[in-house]
């Protein structure tokens, strides 16, 4: 069967004793990463340093012009050599794709998308009779959905976006096996068709729709710079991939946590019930501290750069070399983050760096800081919320994704 | 939770101190909206930087050296963390800032450059970090109360004002007539539990009994370095000299010091402000008694250690120097009242040679400046530098002075504890911190009330402490034995201390209507409503700060 037809979000993940030394090297990595904050913040392995303290981290996701992302390769291969913003560097190219695609993913959109999600999150739990998985009958589904709904680009034909995204963001972002690449070559073209469909049906037919594709087909028309159906068409893919794939990874991982804290759920489940959606964000966003998206994120080594200079721990890296701005250790980072193993749900903005940093941070960090938590809360509303029995209530991951989490409620 | 305070103090390039003044100057008028003078509303700022009490940024100019740019601070929690909160409120402002400071000589210079690079995206915190100075002495008024606490028990404080007046509507207020105090008590709380669910949770210590354990016992450590510093003479002469011979030599030092010192314990001709109190009264109070027997204690268990350096220092057997032991730590604390007349006499020769400035030069505009800027709230700020007098016994005891002075306001059970500096109730927060390579001394207060009653209840109430502080002061109002006459002269203290100021360009106060006192009385009321119930005894005393 093609992948463009299948079902399974997931790749099959290792299984026997690999699951078992992933998950133990997992779960090791924050006690790791405390070590190195005190005895090493800069260590290298092999070609690649790994910056473990906040202000490092900062400074890499800040200093573009010495990190840069490593994203453009593939996701030449994803865009069919089209650029995305997301593998540009400080260039007037990306200041303006970036700045085009402000006008059509607007800050008024969030109270319509935050009630959407919330409304079907609710309609998804009330159907459950008692007992949900969390991560691909709630958050992928919500999330999905909204995101295809908000963007413009619908299921495609005998498709599902789901597998379709995901296969991608795995490419883009976790690995790069010969079996993944032969689906990426499958996947790719055929989103782009999807896409350039979409958008010459939208054009022939106009309709009453206020999309972001919409919006952007309305741009083009009035002759609007960067609006051309290739750029449409990219950053549209872009944000499918970059996108949905990542709520069911995070937010499972925050209902773990949570779970595995039951005064910091009780905490949430009463900010959720009393419909304190801002204290209810800080529980998500707190307990997404606890296990983040991924320990880092990779860049580049442009020209051979000092990181930390002048501070006993400073570390010159030689271009050509890949840093990791482990942001997972930083949020953890003692010096920066008070009392950091505490779990409190009141923390500044300036601790978390869920999305990244400066240039690069997250093109949908208000769409994530506006409806994540809205994804929990009609479950954490519902009494005596629970781990289902078994395995099936533990959080359950397949590499770097979230595979299964089951909770039952009265 | 631990309070810090803190300043970095950096050299402004001269070229560059009107854009830095510019700098401070926007970031104040960016926060400023309740006021010209006042430190405004500062939303952003309470909300970005939650840890901070107080915190001001000045620029001294100077005759002497180059403009001083100093940013003073008074916070919960580590320096860290109050340094991350900064950066994220105002990293840029003060990037642009330390652009106008001048880049260090030592090896803060590499950070330097880092941070101040065209374009640089380094973080500001680590080179704020590394330029942090420590207080040589610091008073933190309302101890251990942490910015939230006081901001909750405020909040508090007002429910129960609307409380008691408008509990019933127009009917009869069950807060008068004849209620009994702790029904009083029960009825307020009860009322206002809902709206301050904290109210059930039993008060975090205010200064935790380990702290308090180690505040009396740095002082016990310090009074032991005292004796041991003063019983250097007996230590080195006494394997040096028989028994006899170190006597007379230890009696004709006792009565040479002693008539020299009799003989010029005068004040000089108009330097005598004919207070009562003096060094001698001062060495016979019984606290002071207590403190040098503690030393005395401390410094006798410390006769092994003693036997171990005879050892070393003369290649003795142990066993043989063990032996020697208690007549050379006897010997040296016999030879601590002659250090102390030593010292005294030198201090006094010093002393009567010192200049006094009568009128200090002070700019009338810098003056007009502060005075715009105080005076808004019930709280004010007050940032002065000076330069330290020079000199080997100067330098020694100015250093020790203010370290003991620190340790002694820390454990004192009327400062340490209760939150007031003495009998002043009136200083938020204030420090002292020695700056330009020790030579210039710093001066940093947030008080309540205006400048000249602050001064006055320093010069009436806290002469003692202020003048061993600052009479190393150049220019200092004339002083007798480190602790006489000094800031007692009104006038000319007041002079000297406004010469040496500036002006608070940017002023943050996290709560700009609350006194000293009327944190404490909160905090009262807090504890008291904490309680399920009291005695009608019990609430007849608390019902008095309501």
């Amino acid at each position: 069967m093609s992948v463009l037809s299948s079902t399974e979000v997931l790749r099959p993940g290792p299984t026997g004793l690999k699951r078992l030394l992933m998950q133990g090297v997992m779960a090791a990595m924050p006690f790791a990463f405390r070590l190195l904050r005190r005895l090493k913040p800069i260590p290298r392995f092999g070609k690649t340093y790994v910056v473990t303290l906040y202000d490092d981290v900062r400074e890499v996701f800040a200093t573009d012009p010495a990190f840069g992302v490593t994203y453009k390769e593939k996701l030449d291969i994803i865009m069919g050599g089209e650029p995305f913003f997301l593998g540009m560097g400080d260039t007037p190219q990306y200041r303006a794709d970036t700045a085009a695609m402000r006008k059509v993913v607007r800050p008024a959109d969030l109270p319509l998308l935050a009630a959407k999600v919330e409304a079907q999150a609710e309609a998804i739990v009330a159907g459950a009779g008692g007992r949900i998985e969390v991560v691909d009958m709630l958050v992928r589904r919500v999330t999905f959905d909204f995101l295809a709904d908000y963007f413009g680009v619908p299921a495609p034909p005998g498709g599902d976006l789901r597998v379709w995204g995901t296969r991608l963001f795995e490419y883009q972002f976790v690995a790069s096996d010969a079996p993944l690449l032969a689906e990426v070559a499958e996947i790719a073209p055929a989103l782009r068709d999807h896409i350039q469909r979409q958008i010459e049906a939208r054009r022939a037919a106009p309709g009453k729709v206020d999309d972001v594709l919409a919006r952007c087909l309305k741009l083009q028309k009035a002759g609007e710079p960067g609006f051309s159906d290739a750029q449409i068409r990219t950053a549209l893919m872009g944000f499918i991939v970059g996108g949905p794939p990542q709520p069911p990874m995070v937010v499972p991982q925050a209902m773990e946590q949570l779970l595995r804290r039951p005064d910091a759920l009780r905490g949430a489940q009463a900010a959720a019930r009393a419909g304190d959606v801002v204290l209810l964000a800080g529980y998500v966003r707190e307990a997404m501290r606890f296990d983040p998206l991924a320990p880092g994120l990779p860049r580049v080594v442009l020209k051979d750069w000092t990181v930390a200079q002048g501070t006993r721990h400073q570390r010159t890296i030689p271009a050509g070399s890949t840093v990791l701005a482990a942001f997972a250790s930083a949020m953890r980072d003692g010096r920066r983050v008070p009392d950091p193993e505490r779990f409190d749900p009141c923390r500044l903005p300036h601790e978390y760096i869920h999305f990244g940093y400066d240039l690069h941070q997250c093109f949908g960090i208000h769409i994530n800081n506006a409806t994540l938590h809205l994804m929990l809360k009609p479950l954490l509303k519902r009494e005596n919320l629970r781990r289902a029995p078994g395995a099936a209530g533990k959080l359950r991951k397949n590499g770097a994704f979230a595979e299964s989490l089951t909770v039952e409620f009265d | 939770m631990r309070q810090t305070t803190l300043s970095v103090a950096l050299e402004v390039k001269p070229e560059s101190q009107v854009k830095l003044s510019a700098l401070i100057d926007r970031l104040h008028d960016n926060g400023s909206a309740a006021s010209a003078g006042g430190p405004g509303d500062y939303a952003w700022f309470m909300r970005g930087v939650p840890s901070v009490h107080f915190l001001s940024m000045s620029m001294f100019p100077g005759a002497d050296y180059d403009p001083l740019f100093v940013l003073e601070a008074n916070f919960d929690g580590a320096p860290g963390i109050f340094w991350g909160q900064l950066e994220a409120a105002i990293g840029i402002d003060l990037r642009n800032m330390l652009r106008c400071c001048k880049r260090p000589l030592d090896p803060c210079g590499p950070l330097y450059d880092a941070v101040t690079a065209p374009d640089s995206r380094a973080p500001v915190a680590p080179y704020m970090e590394a330029r942090s100075l420590e207080p040589s002495v610091y008073h933190h008024g309302n101890r251990g109360m942490t910015r939230d606490r006081i901001l909750a028990e405020s909040d508090l404080f007002r429910a129960t004002r609307t409380e008691i007046a408008t509990a019933n509507g127009t009917g009869p207020s069950p807060y008068r007539g004849a209620v009994t105090p702790a029904d009083i008590h029960h009825h307020l709380r009860s009322a206002l539990l809902p709206a301050f669910p904290w109210l059930a949770e039993r008060a975090p210590a205010r200064i935790p009994f380990f702290t308090r354990c180690g505040d009396y016992l740095k002082v016990a450590v310090f009074a032991l370095l005292v004796v041991l510093a003063l019983a250097l003479p007996g230590l080195i002469l006494a394997p040096l000299m028989p028994d006899k011979r170190f006597f007379l030599l230890l009696a004709f030092g006792l009565i040479y010091t002693g008539i020299r010192l009799y003989m010029i314990r005068e004040p000089l001709p108009g330097t005598d402000t004919a207070g009562t109190f003096n060094l001698i009264t001062a060495l016979f109070k019984p606290q002071t008694l207590v403190l040098i027997l503690v030393g005395a204690i401390l410094y006798a268990v410390l006769a092994p250690l003693i036997t171990i350096t005879i050892s070393i220092m003369t290649g003795l057997p142990l066993e043989l120097a063990r032996q020697h032991a208690p007549r050379i730590t006897l010997f040296g604390l016999l030879s601590v009242p002659f250090s102390v007349l030593l010292i005294l006499c030198w201090l006094r020769y010093l002393e009567r040679r010192d200049s006094s400035q009568d009128e200090p030069p002070i700019d009338e505009e810098m003056v007009r400046q502060m005075a715009q800027r105080e005076d808004w709230i019930p709280q004010n700020h007050m940032g002065s530098v000076v330069l330290i007098k020079p000199g080997v016994l100067r330098t020694i005891i100015v250093r020790a002075g203010h370290h003991g002075l620190g340790l002694v306001l820390r454990a004192m059970p009327n400062s340490g504890v209760r939150g007031y500096l003495g009998s002043m109730r009136t200083v938020h927060f204030a420090h002292w911190a020695f700056v330009n390579n020790g030579s210039r001394l710093m001066f940093f207060s947030n008080f309540d009330q205006s400048w000249e009653s602050y001064l006055d209840d320093f010069i009436e109430k806290a002469h003692v402490g202020l003048t061993l502080a600052w009479g190393c002061g150049v220019g200092f109002p004339a002083t007798r034995f480190l602790i006489q006459d000094g800031a007692s002269h009104g006038r000319k203290f007041k002079g000297w201390a406004r010469h040496s100021m500036a002006v608070s360009r940017f002023w943050y106060s996290a709560y700009s209507d609350l006194t000293v006192d009327q944190v404490e009385r909160n905090n009262r009321i807090a504890n008291g409503l904490r309680k399920p119930s009291l005695t009608n005894k019990e609430a007849s005393a608390w019902i008095n700060d309501l």
